[in-house]
This record gives structure tokens, sequence and C-alpha cells, in this order.
């Protein structure tokens, strides 16, 4: 099912207050830095939740 | 670390000590006023973000010292004119406690080993062999060969020889000295010198009165800074010689739910194994398992769990001598009650 993120909430690393929190809380690699910005791999993904709860702009929520 | 004041006919000074706290966020379900607010749990225990596990709204908080009873951990304190109400008798306590008991302690060490918070200072003194057994061990360096017969079998290890020679008559750099704090006095190594170059005079029979008795000393202390009534250290100790009074009595489960698919991930996510102060959960088949002998129901992992599916149930709680009516009633929340 994977997670979806809200490109105006999404603080887009540079912006994001952790520079990529959920990128460096996804042990799966289901999020990733590609391009300086944050990146989805839905197929890593374990549906866990740790990101939509953790992101400080509340940017990603279930796909 | 905070320290927030407000100065009237009284001076109140609400401190907040974060090495104490565990982020079980039962200061924020007690405020009256909303005041208190935790921070993200995960991201800290995991190192990724540095502040402090809860912040305080300075202009909202009145003061009253709720928070810093409610804390089972005393994290958080409030003074009154410089005295913390926790000492004035007629607020409420929690009668939690982890003590050593010096009297049956052995000084294993184990409990240093397992505590989670690194909580427990240890210290052991042992007798100093040389003081318990009295007696020489003379080498006689002309006849000696420095073949290492005696080094190879002391059961103390007590010999050491360098410089072994390939060539028995190559004396030139060689050295054989004793420990005398290792040597037992047994006599392996005179019965075992072919060149007959070792003496050994034990003395233990003549001087036996000066001999010391074996003691073991030293002590262990559980540190109330940063200690969380897990029980780590009672459970471990041979002697029962600690006592841990737990803030909570109850039960925690996971309570899955496939349909609305609130599911366990696991060694995915471990945000309950990450915050949980009492190093109580582990992740087993995937799933994250409870410990509850070393739990103290502090509800950490439950806010954590993003998949809220942690069921915490406290029946009974230390604390006590809560006097007020309106404060027993938002206290006891802290056990469903």
């Amino acid at each position: 099912m994977a997670v979806k993120i809200d490109a105006d909430k999404c603080g887009h690393i540079d912006n994001c207050p952790v520079q990529g929190l959920c990128i460096k809380l996804c042990e799966q690699g289901a999020i990733i830095e590609e391009d300086g910005d944050v990146k989805i791999v839905p197929e890593n993904c374990d549906d866990c939740d740790l990101c939509i709860q953790n992101c400080p702009n509340q940017a990603i929520s279930k796909a | 670390m905070f320290n927030i004041e407000r100065t009237g006919e009284e001076k109140r000074i609400l401190s907040y000590a974060d090495k104490k706290c565990v982020g079980c966020g039962i200061c924020t379900e007690a405020c009256p006023t909303s005041s208190l607010r935790l921070g993200p749990l995960v991201p800290i225990a995991r190192g990724l973000i540095e502040m402090d596990l809860i912040s305080v709204n300075q202009d909202s908080c009145v003061f009253c010292g709720l928070c810093s009873v409610a804390c089972p951990f005393d994290a958080l304190d409030l003074t009154i004119d410089g005295e913390s109400i926790k000492d004035m008798g007629n607020y409420p306590f929690w009668e939690t406690e982890s003590e050593v008991d010096e009297e049956d302690c052995i000084y294993c060490g184990r409990c240093n080993e397992v505590c989670p918070r690194d909580s427990i200072i240890f210290e052991r003194n042992l007798p100093n062999p040389a003081d318990l057994v009295r007696g020489e061990i003379d080498i006689d360096k002309d006849k000696c060969i420095y073949c290492s017969f005696c080094a190879d079998m002391c059961p103390a290890g007590a010999i050491k020889i360098e410089n072994i020679p390939t060539s028995t008559v190559d004396k030139v750099n060689n050295s054989i000295e004793v420990d005398i704090s290792k040597c037992i006095f047994c006599g392996v190594c005179k019965r075992v010198c072919p060149e007959n170059a070792i003496k050994q005079i034990c003395a233990t029979c003549m001087l036996a009165d000066e001999i010391e008795v074996p003691e073991v000393t030293g002590k262990t202390i559980i540190l109330e800074d940063s200690c969380v009534n897990c029980s780590w250290c009672s459970e471990i100790c041979p002697k029962d010689a600690i006592t841990v009074v737990k803030p909570f009595e109850g039960t925690l489960e996971l309570s899955e739910n496939e349909e609305e698919e609130k599911i366990c991930k696991g060694d995915s996510c471990h945000a309950c194994q990450d915050v949980c102060p009492c190093n109580a959960v582990t992740i087993v088949d995937g799933k994250s398992v409870t410990d509850l002998t070393f739990c103290n129901l502090c509800g950490a992992c439950v806010t954590a769990c993003p998949q809220d599916i942690r069921i915490l149930s406290r029946t009974s709680m230390k604390l006590t001598n809560i006097n007020s009516e309106s404060w027993n009633e938002i206290l006891n929340t802290l056990i469903g009650k």
C-alpha cells in the first residue's frame, strides 16, 4: 500500500527541520534521497507508518 | 532541561531534569492547562534529533505542580520559595524504590551489567593473595636453564620467562620472575624443575595466625537520578539483596487488527524497543514482545508505536498521599479510574 508525500507540506530535505527525517527513520529503504529530494520506493515499504507518525510537517500519509 | 519561574507572593520554580525523563508522557496527561508537550520520541531515542523529551509553554503553565507529583521518575520538580512540594508533606509522593541491602550483597556485579540505565555504581575489592599466603620462591639463576617447564605448569600463571632460547646454553638475555601476588605456593614449579633450581619456602604454618581471612569488600549503589525501577537488578541478583518497588501494576498487550491493517511490523519498525527505558522489549519472530517482569508500565512504547496497537492497562500505582479531590480525580486517570 505504501505511503505518499504531500509535496506542498514536505520540507524537501533542505527545509525539513531534520533534513529528511523520514529517510533517516525508514530502515527498509522505502524512502530515499534522490536528486536532493525525497523519493518513495513503494516496493520496499512495510507499512510500519513510522514516517507518517514522525514527519515534522505532517506531509506523509497512506497512499 | 528547563527551569521556569513565577514570582509574586511566593516564588514558584518548575524544573525539568532531562536525565531522569523517560518520555512516558504522564506529565502531559496530568497537566490541567495542557502546557506540557511530548517531543518526537523515536527520533530522539535514535539520536536523530537532539532535544528534550518534553517542552513547556511558560505562558500557560500555572505552576500548580501536578506534573511534578505525577511523574514517577522525579524528572519534574516544583519548588515554592525554595522547598520542593514533594518534601512538604501535604503533597502526593511516590512510594517507589530500588535499594541494595549491603549486608547481603556479595559484589558479584551482575546488577551493574544488566542495568539498562547505567544507574548502578559498583566496586569490588578482592583480597591480595600475597596477604593470604606467606612464602618465598627462590630461583637459582645460575642453575636455571630457562626451559620454561615451571612457567608452563604453574597453575596460577605466576612465572614469567622472557626470551626462551632455542639453545639451552644461551642464557644471556633471559629473565625469570615470579609474581608473588599471583603465587599460591603450591610447589609445582619446584617439583618440575629439571635442574633443581627452585626452592620453595612456604611459611603458612608458622605464620598462620597472621594470615588474613579472605574478605571481599565493595559497594553497590543505585543512583536515584537515573533509575527507573525496572527491576532488572533485583531479578538478576543471586542473593535477593535488591528490593525494587515499581510505580505501577498492570498489563501491556499487543492488540493487532488485521482488518484495519493495524499490525506489528517488528524488525522494520522497533520503535517500542528503541524508546523503552527498561530494555523490556524484544522483537521475537517479527513481533514486539514485552517482558512485564522488567517493564515499569511507563507507556513510552504505547506513544511511540505508529500502529497504535499497544494496550496499556494499569491497575494500581504507588502514588500516595493524594489529599485534594480534584487532584485525585486527575491522578487516578493514570490507572484508568
